[in-house]
């Protein structure tokens, strides 16, 4: 082909290719739909207007910040009703044991693979975590399951760590590590949810990860508040956990607990809905060296739920699930091992 | 205001797995299409930054929300963080180039071509152009292989077969602007190479442990179809212990699910060009993008091309500013009075 001729094929392409760019900015549809598809062409005109407000929306959304919902609200620490557990009152959704019927055993006698465990109750002292109308806050009702988990665990041969056995505020820090000094073998930290927006409530249940929701950023930078780090161990521990080996075995944890929470709660509230296990960078999750988990037990935020659980049978409904999962992966965890030794 | 003198064309080639850059003061650079957030507040702390792009993105993709746009070739609409992405991912193209608020190009000064997979021209055109708004003074978006033909003066009876990551991009070149009935985009292309191939390495040795970022680099070095050149070894960790691994049927069998559709479709394409002109196609086909340096990939078309009466396939020996350099002779041809009416 002569080099005239390319240079005119080359103007003449050129030419349609700007004509399709102003064709598109004047709203008008690709030349090969018109002039047949009408409706998809009023659409098109439409499309510009609907999605320049909904790019703004969704970039003033990911542009707020995180003001923590619950640190500001201070709540006069108000001890749960304190009647006595009452055993005979909790409806037992069918357990793969039962919890109270059981002498207490010393672990030792179990040659568990999973013995000794920590529980971690969200929040405490001067950060009460979420609150309702009601006057509940997070600290009290997860040091009380805490407790309650507790006694069942070592009445099963568990041994139990507790990252703070009363109302205080213990830094994120410390709280891991206390958990990697003890040796222990899984991490689960009990928390309460609030959620902002809607009236549902659910079950979740969280293992160490990065995360693509920026509303659980959200909640992972409310329940990070107190960490007590400083930036250069963040980063040591961040290059450490977001590629983490341990990441299979907190997943095996959080969904073997997150489900007996659900089937476990669902008996009892029948509106209670399944959240699922969900991936989130918790700070307690990060710096924990064993598997660890985040379960957000309830909602505050929803009227009726915030009713039930300033209810101790309630309370102790959801130890019992938090004991169904965990002893359910023990017992996972330890049927291959006995073969082998 | 802008001073004729101080105009700055630029040329980019926006890919689902690399985007390019040439401008018209001679720069050019090349970066991944990844776009990444810190995933919380901590991450953000770390990095000290609040977006990171290219491959220090994929270096920290532990601690980011990461975004690869036009990951299958499309924007997926609706999707703002895909939007944003874009839109960082071009600014940043540009500064690479020199152009920012205080730095001695302003943006309002810079004309530029974009070059996009041709599928999300097809469906979301508006929507597209809108996603790049107020970037640069004025913008035209094109379809890549339509900035690649026009780079390569290939714009009559041509074949462009643009193997990237994301998708497979096919035009025939008929002197004008591509229409639909031109060009056809497959899925089959860089990305399901490397998922098929990982799969295929998994099953045949399950204790090894595999990513597919490692199978993406042995592909990249080793990827070949037909005849093997040379045995595919390569060093994997099998509990634990880095350990020799034989992989050339493997690496054979995952790159040759490329060959039957990208077959078909070329000679699909080929079909619906008018009959006295097919020869002169089948005797241009051009294979660009990485995918296109798939040893014997070349050969193994003009092979199939011969059931209809032969052709020769060439491939770009590196087409990674192909269509960026097309993007920037698109951009310095257009006539200035274009170029006021295509303000983004
Ligand atoms: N030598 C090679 N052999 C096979 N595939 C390759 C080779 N080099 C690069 N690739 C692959 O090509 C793809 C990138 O090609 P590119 O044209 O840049 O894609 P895109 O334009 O979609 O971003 C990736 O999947 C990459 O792994
Ligand atoms: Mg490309
Ligand atoms: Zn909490």
């Amino acid at each position: 082909m002569r080099a005239g001729n390319i240079e005119r094929v080359k103007r003449k392409a050129l030419r349609e290719a700007v004509a399709e760019n102003l064709d598109t900015i004047r709203g008008l549809p690709p030349r090969s739909l018109r002039p047949a598809h009408r409706t998809l062409r009023a659409f098109l005109r439409r499309a510009p207007l609907l999605i320049i407000p909904l790019m703004l929306a969704g970039f003033a959304y990911l542009t707020s910040s995180s003001v923590p919902a619950a640190a500001t609200v201070k709540v006069p620490v108000q001890s749960l009703p304190s009647q006595p557990v009452q055993r005979a009152s909790v409806v037992t959704p069918a357990p793969a044991l039962l919890t109270d019927s059981l002498q207490t055993v010393s672990a030792s006698a179990f040659p568990l693979s999973v013995r000794r465990v920590v529980l971690d109750a969200g929040h405490g002292g001067t950060d009460p975590g979420a609150s309702s109308t009601s006057n509940v806050s997070e600290k009290d009702i997860t040091l009380d399951i805490e407790q309650r988990l507790g006694t069942m665990l070592r009445k099963n041969g568990f041994e139990v760590v507790s990252t703070r056995g009363d109302d205080r505020l213990i830094p994120l820090r410390e709280r891991a590590h206390l958990a990697n000094s003890s040796k222990s073998d899984i991490f689960v930290s009990i928390h309460v949810n609030s959620i902002p927006q809607g009236n549902n409530h659910g079950v979740e249940t969280y293992y160490l990860g990065p995360t693509n929701d920026p509303s659980l950023t959200q909640l992972a930078a409310k329940e990070n508040l107190t960490s007590g780090y400083a930036l250069a161990d963040l980063r040591k521990l961040l290059d450490r956990v977001y590629a983490d080996v341990r990441r299979d075995e907190s997943q095996r944890l959080a969904s073997v607990v997150q489900h007996q929470l659900f089937s476990g709660l669902r008996g009892v509230d029948p509106g209670l809905e399944n959240w699922g296990v969900k991936r989130a960078p918790f700070i307690v999750l990060v710096a924990t060296d064993m598997p660890a988990i985040l379960a957000e037990v309830g909602c505050l935020s929803n009227e009726r739920e915030a009713e039930m659980l300033r209810s101790s049978a309630y309370r102790e409904q959801i130890a019992q699930a938090l004991f169904h999962g965990i002893n359910a992966y023990a017992r996972a965890n330890d049927a291959p091992q006995r073969k082998g030794t | 205001m802008s001073n004729e003198s101080e105009i700055l064309h630029v040329g980019i080639d926006l890919g689902t797995s690399r985007s390019a850059i040439s401008a018209s003061n001679g720069e050019r650079f090349v970066v991944d299409s990844f776009v990444g957030w810190p995933a919380d507040m901590v991450a953000r702390k770390v990095l000290k930054r609040d977006v990171l792009i290219g491959h220090e993105a994929v270096a920290n993709r532990t601690m980011l929300d990461l975004h690869r746009p036009l990951e299958r070739g499309l924007l997926k609409e609706g999707s703002d963080k895909d939007v944003e992405a874009v839109r960082e991912l071009l600014k940043h193209l540009l500064r690479l180039v020199g152009v920012s608020s205080n730095g001695k190009i302003d943006s309002s000064n810079v004309r530029a071509v974009v070059g996009v997979p041709a599928a999300s021209l097809r469906t979301n055109k508006q929507y597209l152009r809108n996603s790049m708004k107020g970037i640069v003074d004025s913008l035209m978006i094109v379809s890549e292989p339509f900035a690649v033909a026009y780079g390569l003066n290939a714009l009559l009876h041509t074949m462009i077969i643009d193997i990237g990551a994301g998708t497979t991009d096919f035009c025939v070149m008929k002197g004008r602007y591509p229409g639909e009935e031109d060009q056809r985009t497959l899925t089959n292309a860089g990305d399901s190479l490397d998922t098929q191939l990982l799969k295929l390495i998994e099953e045949r040795y399950p204790q090894a442990n595999v990513t597919i970022f490692m199978v993406r680099e042995w592909k990249e070095k080793h990827s070949f179809v037909g005849e093997p050149p040379s045995r595919v070894l390569v060093t994997a960790p099998v509990k634990g212990v880095p350990t020799e691994l034989d992989i050339t049927n493997e690496m054979r069998a995952a790159c040759e699910t490329l060959v039957p559709p990208t077959i078909e479709t070329m000679l699909d394409l080929l079909s619906r060009v008018e009959p006295e002109f097919q020869e002169r196609v089948r005797n241009n086909v051009i294979l660009s993008g990485g995918g296109g340096l798939i040893r014997n990939l070349s050969s193994t078309l003009e092979a199939a091309l011969k059931q209809v009466g032969g052709g020769k396939v060439t491939h770009m020996r590196d087409p990674v500013f192909v269509g960026s350099d097309g993007g920037l002779a698109l951009a310095l041809d257009a006539p200035d009075e274009d170029w006021e009416k295509l303000t983004a």
